[in-house]
């Protein structure tokens, strides 16, 4: 049961007979006590009218999955059972991160219809989003009273993790065929596969004369390369405690997701095959032998649901791990924070066993407002924080030195700058024949 | 796209009326027992309790007298409470040959009300006589202080005193000049003073008892209390039981705010406490349940370095500090300078004097020697070393110019 603003004035007009009659001590209370009831039963009767609603059915159309950041219409069907018309307010009960912004709607339901009510979904965190159930006010005929009840209807959404990165897409492929041979520059590395001879045109590269072949015939031949094809990538995505800490507003995790994402699509198109594993003590996530649009669905799917966990990661399981994966040799790419040498004692533990059998690369988030700190030096609280930045920004780089010492790669960047500098240093790999 | 098809009404969360009396039932009904033992408890023990007026005719209370009204209404007395002292004239006027009882401890009455309560009728028995009313009704009597006596007996010739005998010790008494004229003072104390004092002047009885113990209820058993009290307000049919209240207090100055007040301001009021009341079961109504949702933490990754800058801070670790400005600052130039990474410092501080044109000892001062005693050094140091690193980067440019600072750092980027 619910009031409506309505009764409350209903009431409220009860001054205007108390002051028109203007009664003594004896007739005041007994007129104040009549215009009570007299609300108080015009609010029963409107009440007894109401329509049950208790008797609505709730259908609900809904796509399953959205990314992050795009909006989502949710399609809610409500059906009068009952036999009298419906009047009254529908409360979608969505969590806040749904974004359904204004979830109230007013509706009238005649007796054995249907109706739409359409909700516009924004979700602002990712993850599984859920609706829990549907609330129903039903207000009697004068509006005065209202019957509440709150139906279950639960529903969920998967919010996807948005793969910003994409952008950078467009231009690492067209760096990519680049290596392929497809387009007029070549270019040439080390490690690289021979493909085919063809005819020489101008702007070729003169060492890549085949001679023999030249003499064979009356043209100048050049042999052309292609990259290598085929090679795993397994990319290794620190889900441990370190990861929920937030660098220029985003969880470290959201950052390794994109840059895993970039280089997920960068490395299927290429031909290589990518393995995803996300890990701190347990498997939180493994995708494994899929390709092209398949692979990036699947991860994402995956992604969605992942937290980080406030557990230390668990580095002497990785090895492990990575050969339960593929027992060939592979590109490693480990996704996690480096940060003070202490913290990353564990990751330096199983590197030198890593780089033995693969090539590894570790990618990491810096903080972009650690620059501009050491530069602001203005007063005494300030020269210490410039201090505090300017060792943490050497301990990072005391951690990445030692990670170079054991044979590893090391990529850093800000957020916004991570996910194209790692596909950009796979793209220099690829190139220079070491996958 | 999936479609969760519901045919029958999915289940309410909302309990029905019915349900919720059937979940609740027995503590309703236990509420309810227990708020009926309460009332009941309340009751019983509220007539034994010490609320209400003192000294009221209907008060069961133990400073009331009910006691000593209902025995004379059972002995064919008729008891009269009155209120004011126009009823009490009233009174009066309808039985001439009534006896008054008056007491006024809040002291209601003026100078003038006392006189005309002491010229009411001829037997006027007073409990508890303050100031006021002693100097209307007898000048001459004064107070006397607390009684010190151990027993307090008549010693007098006022027949009720002398059948009560003894009255309970203790309590207020009043003094009389020995040479006042129809005076007559019972149960003496120490000194001279006297517990009751009559008076009989033309056929008119007044007595003053100073203790209103005497007719309250939880004294009125003990001692001779009871025969002093039946025989002092018994002697006539009808006893006028007079206190004053505040409708005897004259009404002087302007109208109250009460009697300018409409008669419908109180209804008015009553009718918008129910309004805010309805209002707010109106708002405070709930749409329905909340939806739970676990939010994540926000940490911010700084958050480290920030504590680390306030411990320096807090323990002064000036040395710590600006080491670590100094090894950031060496980094980068030895870097601008074109040297490895693993050269001597000795190295970089002559390139770095070299190229900055500051002499060597002194850029050995900023980089190395000296240690900041103070905050004013450490800033100093500081602006010395941004000075010399400027410098130094702007020696290495072809064009001089020094690198910006909002310039992004190198990101670790590497083109093909």
């Amino acid at each position: 049961m619910a009031l409506t603003g309505r009764f409350v004035l209903l009431l409220a007009l009860g001054v205007v007979p108390l002051v028109l009659l203007d009664g003594t001590a004896v007739t005041a209370p007994v007129v104040l006590a009549g215009w009570v009831l007299f609300a108080l039963l015009l609010g029963g009767i409107d009440l007894a009218l109401a329509a049950s609603p208790r008797a609505l059915t709730v259908d609900r159309v809904l796509p399953t999955r959205v990314r992050l950041g795009e909006t989502v219409t949710s399609e809610l069907y409500l059906g009068n059972t009952g036999e009298r018309r419906l009047r009254g307010v529908v409360r979608d009960g969505w969590q806040p991160s749904a974004g359904a912004g204004n979830n109230r709607t007013a509706v009238t339901l005649p007796a054995g219809e249907r109706r739409l009510i359409e909700l516009t979904l924004r979700p602002t965190r990712r993850g599984e989003r859920t609706a829990a159930h549907v609330t129903v006010r039903s207000m009697g005929p004068l509006g005065l009273w209202a019957r509440q009840a709150t139906l279950q209807a639960p529903a969920r959404i998967r919010v996807l993790p948005p793969f910003h990165s994409r952008k950078h897409l467009p231009s690492r492929i067209s760096r990519l065929k680049e290596l392929d041979g497809r387009t007029s520059v070549l270019v040439r590395g080390q490690g690289t596969e021979f493909d085919s001879l063809r005819e020489y045109v101008r702007g070729d590269d003169v060492r890549s004369i085949d001679w023999r072949a030249t003499a064979r015939r009356n043209d100048v031949v050049v042999r052309t390369w292609r990259p290598e094809r085929d090679r795993r990538i397994v990319i290794v995505i620190d889900t441990g405690r370190t990861s929920a800490a937030r660098v220029a507003d985003e969880p470290r995790l959201d950052t390794a997701f994109e840059a895993a994402l970039l280089l997920a699509a960068l490395a299927s198109r290429a031909g290589d095959r990518v393995d995803v594993l996300a890990w701190d003590r347990r498997v939180r996530a493994r995708v494994q032998g899929a390709a092209g649009a398949e692979l990036l669905s699947r991860m994402v799917d995956g992604m969605a649901l992942i937290e980080p966990e406030l557990i230390e990661m668990d580095w002497t399981g990785l090895p492990g791990q990575i050969r339960g994966i593929t027992g060939q040799h592979a590109l490693v790419v480990l996704l996690t924070p480096m940060d003070a040498p202490g913290a990353s004692t564990g990751l330096l533990s199983v590197l030198g066993q890593l780089t033995q059998r693969h090539t590894v690369l570790v990618a990491s988030v810096t903080d972009p407002s650690m620059a501009g700190l050491t530069r602001a030096r203005a007063d005494r609280e300030s020269v210490y924080r410039a201090a505090s930045a300017e060792r943490t920004t050497l301990d990072a780089t005391r951690v990445a030195a030692a990670v170079r010492q054991l044979g590893a790669d090391v990529v850093t960047a800000p957020p916004e700058q991570l996910p194209p500098a790692l596909a950009d240093r796979y793209i220099a790999l690829k190139a220079a024949g070491r996958l | 796209m999936t479609t969760t098809a519901v045919a029958i009404p999915p289940r309410s969360l909302t309990p029905t009326i019915r349900t919720v009396l059937r979940r609740y039932a027995f503590w309703a009904v236990a509420a309810g027992g227990a708020l009926l033992v309460a009332v009941i408890s309340f009751l019983a023990t509220n007539a034994a309790g010490s609320a209400g007026p003192p000294l009221a005719a209907d008060n069961p209370a133990q400073a009331g007298s009910m006691a000593v009204v209902e025995v004379l209404r059972g002995q064919g007395v008729t008891v009269l409470p009155v209120d004011t002292l126009v009823e009490a004239g009233e009174a009066s006027s309808a039985h001439p040959n009534a006896t008054v009882f008056f007491a006024d401890p809040e002291g209601y009455l003026t100078t003038d009300q006392l006189t005309d309560v002491g010229t009411l009728v001829d037997r006027i028995v007073v409990a508890d006589p303050d100031f006021a009313a002693l100097q209307a009704l007898a000048p001459e009597v004064g107070f006397g202080g607390v009684s010190t006596a151990d027993t307090l007996t008549a010693q007098c010739a006022v027949p009720a005193a002398e059948r009560a005998g003894e009255i309970s010790p203790g309590g207020k008494t009043l003094g009389v000049a020995a040479d006042a004229a129809g005076y007559t003072g019972c149960f003496p104390s120490d000194g001279d003073v006297y517990s009751v004092i009559e008076r009989t002047l033309d056929d008119r009885t007044l007595t003053l008892v100073a203790d209103r113990a005497v007719f309250a209820n939880d004294e009125i058993a003990t001692w001779g209390n009871a025969a002093l009290a039946l025989n002092l307000l018994g002697a006539d049919e009808t006893l006028i039981w007079y206190l004053p209240t505040l409708a005897d207090v004259p009404v002087t100055g302007p109208p109250s705010l009460g009697a300018l007040t409409p008669g419908w301001v109180t209804p008015v009021l009553v009718l918008l406490v129910f309004t805010a009341i309805a209002a707010m079961v109106w708002r405070g109504r709930r749409f329905g349940p909340l939806v739970a949702e676990n939010l994540p933490v926000v940490v911010r990754a700084s958050e480290t370095m920030e504590g680390r800058a306030r411990l320096y801070a807090r323990g002064n670790a000036r040395l710590r500090a600006i080491d670590a400005i100094r090894i950031g600052a060496v980094t980068r130039m030895a870097l601008a300078a074109g040297l490895p990474r693993s050269m001597e410092l000795d190295q970089v501080i002559r390139s770095v004097a070299a190229l900055s044109g500051w002499p060597r000892d002194r850029v050995h001062a900023v980089l190395v020697g000296e240690v900041p005693q103070s905050d004013a050094a450490l800033m100093e140091l500081s602006a010395a070393i941004e000075n010399l690193e400027v410098e130094t980067i702007a020696a290495t440019r072809p064009n001089g110019i020094a690198p910006s600072p909002s310039a992004p750092p190198p990101n670790g980027r590497m083109d093909p």
